[in-house]
């Protein structure tokens, strides 16, 4: 099947902020932390990708870096052929990542004022703006989109958080923990939603970063366990079962065996 | 690209139209800023009347003039780090990244808005100039004003594109902020003559392009110095465009990268 996503031998490092000391040399050397190690993969069209891992096992950055706002160390990106820091614009098109991130909207704008102002920097005209919008809005059962997003509750502003990650219709979506401050019956619309919906009808192809096994059982067609910037393990339910021996094991076990953590 | 800029501006406009008494409050601070100079002039004015010889005005026609055209080319070259400052602030700056709008675009962009509040705060200082204090502009010069104005905006712009990319990476704590903002104002012949100062400074201020642009302004403006009679202050404004446009735009796809690397873009 035809991949949409190929990461190859993706490599990232942080090191402390920036500062003029450090640019001038005069900093102490300081640690850095490895964020990923050598990651490669690669995902098919219209497949859902769950990644797990513990906090500070690269999960974000990942999705940052598929993104084009983080740059990797070493390694090569292709999104629909298109490769990371050569052809950014052009793959910035393909691409709809949401973050686990309530500031990154203008809180003194409605909701409909924000999603108008994010589709321009996406190039979609006034007419396809005022359809998507009145679409996506209309998807999601949003009725307050003229009223000023400060006053929102944080499940709201998620809806238009996926609203403006998907307002430009890309084929690849970077969900970073989606249901996260969401309260149940939302966070099974929201799932239903991308499963059947974008998944399903439209072919998109989703990869979403999730602490919830739950979650990924219901949700994923892939999982990959990643810890400490390294892959421990990729594949469907079955292939991580085999992988791991353990032919009846659930997500959480198998987590537990790669990771040796002591909880879920 | 026109779309782009039009977002930027719609959304700023909406964003500061949302705090009402902001504005009110701009225009009282033009107005309370002119009528300190006013009084300032009345005290101290005579004692500098020879500095100013060779622009025929009092201290408080030379300082208006210098004030308005400093409060817009000034704003104009803080505006691309305030923005972006604002947009990490808000947690913006990721989201607006995330888009394919080209970089220069979105950079110029997040500037309009701020370029046109500048233009009426300079707007209004000639305005309050004219008809509260009667300040002659009758022999300006508009060819030479324009192109004063064109070449300061470009020069100007490119300081404020390099002083961004410092925010980008930095955070606070920038130099050119600073430069611009407090540097510039001493040396630079906006609040009294440059010739009042030592003989060390004046040599400073020969290195700011804000000196050369604010004596040709007020030549152009009160004594309706033709461009070649500016000869030497034209050149040397083009020459700092020529030099410092491309060269901020290339330190600010520099940052821009840094910041990448080092994962900072969304801090502040």
């Amino acid at each position: 099947m035809e991949s949409i996503v190929t990461v190859s031998g993706i490599t990232k490092e942080f090191r402390p902020p920036l500062s003029l000391r450090s640019l001038l040399g005069l900093a102490a050397k300081n640690i850095t932390i490895q964020a990923l190690d050598n990651l490669s993969f690669g995902l098919s069209r219209g497949k859902i990708l769950g990644i797990l891992g513990p906090n500070g096992a690269g999960k974000t950055t990942l999705l940052k870096i598929i993104a084009t706002l983080i740059l990797p160390d070493q390694g090569d990106i292709i999104v629909n052929g298109y490769h990371t820091g050569k052809d950014d614009e052009k793959l910035k098109s393909f691409v709809g990542l949401i973050l686990d991130e309530e500031r990154s909207f203008y809180w003194r704008l409605t909701g409909r004022q924000n999603l108008d102002f994010f589709a321009a920097l996406y190039g979609l005209n006034k007419e396809n703006t005022r359809r998507r919008i009145d679409e996506l809005l209309d998807l999601f059962e949003v009725d307050y989109a003229d009223k000023r997003f400060d006053s929102y509750s944080t499940g709201m502003k998620r809806k238009f958080a996926l609203m403006r990650g998907i307002i430009h219709n890309p084929e690849l979506i970077l969900l970073d923990e989606p249901t996260k401050s969401l309260d149940y019956p939302s966070a099974v619309y929201l799932r239903n939603f991308i499963r059947d919906k974008l998944v399903k009808k439209e072919a998109k192809t989703v990869i979403f970063t999730s602490h919830h096994m739950d979650e990924a059982m219901e949700f994923a067609d892939i999982f990959m366990i990643l810890r400490k910037g390294t892959i421990l393990g990729m594949g469907t339910l079955d292939e991580l079962r085999t992988f791991v021996d353990k032919p009846a094991a659930g997500l959480g076990e198998i987590f537990i065996t790669l990771t040796k953590s002591r909880y879920v | 690209m026109f779309r782009t800029a039009f977002a930027f501006l719609k959304k700023d406009f909406l964003v500061e139209s949302s705090y009402r008494l902001s504005f009110l409050f701009n225009i009282f601070t033009v107005l309370v800023s002119v009528l300190s100079y006013f009084f300032i002039d009345r005290l101290f004015g005579q004692t500098i009347v020879s500095h100013l010889e060779e622009f025929g005005v009092n201290y408080f026609s030379y300082v208006l003039l210098a004030m308005a055209f400093f409060s817009y080319i000034g704003i104009g070259a803080g505006s691309f780090s305030s923005q972006i400052h604002n947009e990490q602030v808000q947690g913006t700056l990721e989201a607006i990244l995330l888009s394919p709008a080209k970089i220069y675009t979105i950079l110029f962009s997040m500037g309009l808005w701020n370029l046109i509040n500048a233009a009426i705060e300079m707007a209004l200082y000639i305005i309050f100039g004219v008809y509260l204090f009667h300040i002659d502009f009758s022999k300006i010069n508009i060819l030479s004003s324009g192109i004063i104005m064109l070449l300061s905006i470009s020069s100007f712009n490119a300081l404020g594109i390099i002083s961004a990319s410092f925010t980008l990476l930095f955070k606070r704590g920038n130099p050119f902020n600073w430069i611009v903002g407090t540097m510039e104002g001493l040396i630079s012949g906006v609040y009294f003559p440059i010739t009042i100062l030592p003989d060390w400074l004046q040599f400073l201020a020969q290195f700011f392009p804000i000196t050369y642009a604010i004596r040709a302004i007020e030549l152009a403006v009160y004594r309706n110095y033709t461009i070649m009679q500016l000869q030497r202050e034209i050149t040397f404004l083009a020459l700092f465009s020529l030099i410092l446009a491309p060269l901020s735009l290339r330190i600010f796809s520099l940052s821009l990268k840094k910041a990448r690397k080092y994962a900072t873009l969304g801090q502040y």
